[in-house]
């Protein structure tokens, strides 16, 4: 055991000697954090608008300020000639244009139904179709005043009868992105601490050939292993609270749930992910390829992960194949006790899979780091 | 158990392939205790897949090897604990400073904190490294650098000590203060084992073999192989023999 | 600058870069791998979202309602009129994400009044998907609406006209924006180590004494990787066109030339990294730590960024990914020409510019 101590002794004296280390280790997260913590919103907000009024008659105008006033739309603009508005949609100067047709007005009254055109960018699919929906929203709203204002329309409004739903934000009232992306931060920003600085640390002595050296001592792969292990995952708990501290004295966020199961279940975590550090150091000749072999598993694991793109949106074999990416139960872990304030008893299905996976991968590593040595 | 001799190295019909390369190509020799033994040999011919064998690091593909009175195969923990190695390569830790290096290879070999500690005086006042014992590794000259790496590989009191090319990329002055140290070594009871490709190098040893394509194809003191192939220096020797 | 020395330079690049097998295949079917994953798994076409109901109606009228919601492919219905007290431990279970309240009184109210409110409950610690649920819910009660006033005819048709991506398929969206993530990060990775590695190996040293000026080291560096990049690009674009149907309605020449600009963009990032950095293994981490999620998150890669707030709208402009998304989008999908991209060619050129000249700042530092 007294190996190990000094082993953890060595890694701490490296990792705190490299001032530009500890910088990215510990202040690049936060700063992370604040900056990325407002960024993620599939609102659709301040859609760049084009109108064409054809017509310059009170009742398209009266449509026209319906578009301008709602709040939805920045509108950018008024074109005259239609030939132009696609440029408005190909330059990205607008994502939308609202065509209102020459004899709107007239078409109205004689009840011939007039077409209002609306031009979309569809390139962001999700985007057009929210902002599509605005406009059947203002669309369907002046339709009613228009029919109650103009009795003479003949129309009857008595009968249009409308259920509207009430939405209510359970845990994030405002659906503020703050609390959703800070928790998936955290476990992003361990992941690549952890995974990263196992891998390279353990390929760079052997690229210096002080692994060599340790080699023939009589110290044990295992003892090696846990040697890494120790420090790292004391420096990723450390990483964590700092963060969580950090949250709350900016963002007035606090863990709901238990802070005791939070670092638990970070260990767990942790010891996945150095375990795969230490399975791609056996994997890897050169820092160049551990660095390229774990910056492609951390980016399978961030898109996969549910972060930002949610799970139940994958088609059926992706779905299945999330089924293996630690990240996906860590960040659910997390966001449960840090918003929900859940306990162990709901989140056993995701620590077990943690656990599997942590032990799994700790122990081909371990069986990979001797046959490579051996 | 073996019974207590004067050998320190037995090594019988040993071999190592990688793949269909046969890097060591049955050897068969004795190293006696106290002994300096060297392995002169040109790049690519063995020594250190040999040396690595000898030490755990690989395993042979046949053969058999005692170390220090244990078999290579089955008791390389054992084996671990009664050598030293250095390599070729320059294996303390850059980043940490000197007394740091001492202090954990030190830890490594089970040592207890007091004996760390005494170690640690001793080997700075030996090798005159009081002013830099708080400065990093790799502010250190080569030459520093590899005494002090041969210091630390002796931390734990070995009976048998590998060299592997220990003085490459050194100047001439360090390496003639190196191996005035190997000889003190030696003269302490150790057994070293050494590989090179220095000539002259060879010249110092107790007692050599050169190494050709993975065979060892002459073996006797420096003075035996120049008498036999009537030659005034190794070098003449190993161009008749090579070349 | 001498010719003849920055050709050697770019040769022993390229041995370094063909000798790595390993770095090699990771490098070329890395994006292989993320194109088909990652065409097939992000899409914003949400669906089984599941829900629970509490019907304090239990009219014909509420339970039309419900069907209206387990009608689709979006929504299924697990659990049938739950108590209210068990919807926390519902969400916390994650056994359901959103529950359906029907007042007692909304089958009188739905033919008295002109509008009833149903309430839904919606589990919002992932505040993504929970804008997803209330975006569905509105489509479906917009349907719903639809068919209850059957009989009230509009006055107004609204003629939708889609452009670039009729489908609205999210491939479309998504594809092109891989490009431009997957090359920033890799060139600015492979540009970041290279120099890092020199450095720790101590053969920066040696090119250093030798007489080359820190230009040439640079385009040295830079030229081989830009390669490496370029056919990087090639291979994703090939898989967007003949996998996933994106069509390439603009300038193939164009593209190249843009791509050639960003890659070069990311490459002086890793360059200016590398140049200040001591290790391969800070480089790397400062290269990573600045590349993947800030692209991923701001550059309008995943989210709009009009969206944003305004200070992240200001940032999201440093991001060379920014400006290469709208390029690349508007290239493939639009067939924008150049003179409508001339902002973003811009602003990449002047981020490249600044980047570089500090990545030979500090080469000269180095020298000095």
């Amino acid at each position: 055991m007294r190996q190990i101590f000094y082993l953890v002794q060595k890694e701490f004296r490296q990792v705190f000697r490299d001032k530009a280390m500890l910088r990215i280790i510990f202040i690049v997260p936060l700063v992370q954090i604040v900056i990325l913590g407002n960024a993620i919103t599939t609102d659709v907000k301040n859609i760049k608008l084009v109108i064409q009024d054809q017509d310059r008659t009170p009742y398209s105008r009266e449509l026209v300020l319906q578009f301008v006033h709602c709040g939805y739309f920045k509108t950018i603009g008024f074109e005259e000639s239609y030939s132009k508005l696609s440029d408005y949609l190909s330059s990205g100067k607008a994502n939308l244009a609202i065509v209102i047709p020459k004899h709107f007005q007239r078409h109205i009254v004689l009840n011939k139904k007039p077409d209002v055109q609306v031009l979309v960018d569809g390139v962001d699919g999700n985007y057009a179709g929210v902002a599509l929906g605005y406009i059947s929203e203002i669309m369907q709203n002046y339709q009613k005043r228009l029919i109650e204002s103009s009795p003479d329309l003949g129309f009857h409004v008595k009968n249009i009868h409308r259920v509207e739903t009430e939405p209510r934000f359970w845990y994030n009232p405002n659906l503020e992105s703050k609390p959703y992306i800070v928790p998936g931060i955290i476990a992003i920003m361990l992941l690549i601490i952890t995974m990263f600085l196992t891998s390279m640390g353990i390929v760079r002595e052997k690229e210096i050939g002080t692994l060599e050296q340790l080699m023939v001592t009589p110290i044990r792969s295992y003892q090696l292993v846990l040697g890494k292990i120790i420090p790292f995952s004391i420096l990723g708990i450390v990483v964590i609270n700092i963060a969580m501290g950090f949250i709350y004295l900016i963002f007035g966020i606090a863990v709901k749930g238990s802070l005791l199961l939070m670092v638990f279940e970070s260990m767990i975590f942790i010891i996945s992910t150095i375990g795969l550090g230490v399975f791609i150091s056996t994997i890897a000749d050169t820092q160049q390829q551990a660095l390229f072999l774990a910056w492609f598993t951390m980016i399978c694991f961030i898109l996969l992960s549910g972060f930002f793109i949610p799970i139940a949106n994958m088609p059926h074999v992706i779905q299945k194949i999330t089924l293996f990416n630690p990240l996906r139960y860590f960040i659910i872990i997390l966001r449960e006790i840090y918003l929900k304030g859940t306990t162990i008893k709901d989140l056993i299905p995701e620590t077990l899979s943690l656990v599997t996976f942590g032990s799994c991968l700790f122990l081909a590593a371990i069986i990979r780091f001797k046959k490579k040595l051996g | 158990m073996l019974m207590e001799t004067d050998i320190a190295v037995s090594v019988s019909k040993l071999s190592r392939h990688f793949g269909k390369f046969v890097a060591v190509d049955e050897i068969s020799f004795e190293v006696k205790k106290g002994e300096i033994f060297g392995f002169l040999g040109a790049n690519g011919a063995g020594k250190t897949t040999a040396i690595k064998i000898l030490c755990g690091l690989l395993k042979p593909t046949s053969g058999e090897a005692n170390v220090a009175g244990f078999n290579i195969k089955t008791d390389s923990t054992n084996i671990k604990k009664h050598i030293g190695y250095m390599s070729q390569k320059f294996s303390l830790y850059e980043d940490l400073t000197v007394k740091e290096n001492i202090e954990f290879y030190g830890g490594i070999y089970g040592l207890s904190r007091k004996e760390i500690l005494n170690k640690t005086k001793l080997l700075v006042s030996e090798l005159h490294l009081e002013n830099v014992q708080n400065s990093l590794t790799k502010t250190l000259p080569m030459g520093w650098k590899q005494r002090l790496a041969l210091s630390t590989s002796l931390l734990h009191d070995p009976p048998i000590i590998f060299l592997d090319e220990p003085t490459g990329g050194v100047d001439p002055v360090s390496r003639r203060n190196f191996w005035r140290i190997i000889y003190e070594i030696a003269n302490s009871g150790k057994t070293v084992f050494v590989t090179t490709h220095y000539m002259d190098e060879a010249e110092y040893c107790n007692r050599l073999s050169i190494m050709h394509k993975g065979k060892i194809i002459e073996m006797g003191t420096p003075a035996d192989l120049k008498m036999k192939y009537g030659k005034d220096s190794i070098q003449d020797v190993f161009v008749e023999l090579v070349g | 600058m001498k010719l003849r020395r920055i050709t050697n330079f770019i040769i022993k690049e390229y041995i370094h870069i063909f000798r790595d097998k390993v770095s090699l295949i990771i490098i070329i079917l890395m994006p292989i791998v993320m194109v088909i994953l990652y065409g097939y798994a992000i899409t914003f076409d949400m669906k089984n979202i599941s829900f629970a109901t509490i019907d304090d109606s239990k009219t014909q009228k509420s339970r039309e309602l419900i069907q209206s919601f387990t009608g689709n492919k979006f929504f299924v219905l697990k659990f049938m009129d739950i108590k209210r007290s068990e919807t926390d431990s519902l969400f916390k279970e994650r056994k359901i994400q959103m529950v359906l309240v029907i007042p007692k009184d909304f089958s009188e109210s739905l033919t008295s009044k002109q509008t009833t409110k149903v309430q839904l409950l919606i589990d919002a610690a992932d505040s993504n998907v929970a804008t997803f649920i209330n975006n569905y819910s509105n489509k479906v009660m917009q349907i719903y609406n639809g068919k209850i006033n059957i009989e009230t005819p509009g006055i107004i048709n609204l003629e939708p006209r889609i452009f670039f991506n009729p489908d609205l398929k999210s491939s479309r969206f998504f594809v092109p924006g891989l490009v431009a993530f997957i090359l920033l990060l890799i060139s600015a990775l492979l540009t970041s180590i290279a120099i890092a590695r020199e450095k720790e190996t101590g053969t920066l040293e040696q090119i250093l004494v030798s007489p080359v000026y820190p230009v040439e080291i640079v385009i040295g560096k830079v030229i081989p990787y830009v390669t490496l990049g370029f056919l990087n690009g090639t291979i994703i674009i090939l898989f967007a066109k003949f996998l996933f149907k994106v069509p390439i309605n603009g300038s193939l020449i164009l593209m190249s030339a843009f791509a050639l600009l960003y890659i070069f963009v990311a490459m002086s990032f890793g360059l200016m990294i590398s140049a200040s950095a001591q290790s391969q293994q800070s480089a790397m981490l400062a290269v990573i730590m600045a590349t993947v999620l800030p692209t991923i998150m701001l550059s309008g890669f995943i989210f709009p960024i009009a969206s944003m707030p305004l200070p992240l709208r200001l940032i999201s402009n440093l991001i060379p990914a920014t400006h290469f998304l709208i390029i690349i989008r508007g290239i493939m999908l639009k067939g924008t020409g150049f003179m409508m991209l001339w902002k973003q060619v811009a602003a990449l050129s002047a981020i490249g510019l600044f980047m570089i000249s500090i990545a030979i700042k500090r080469f000269k530092m180095t020298l000095e």
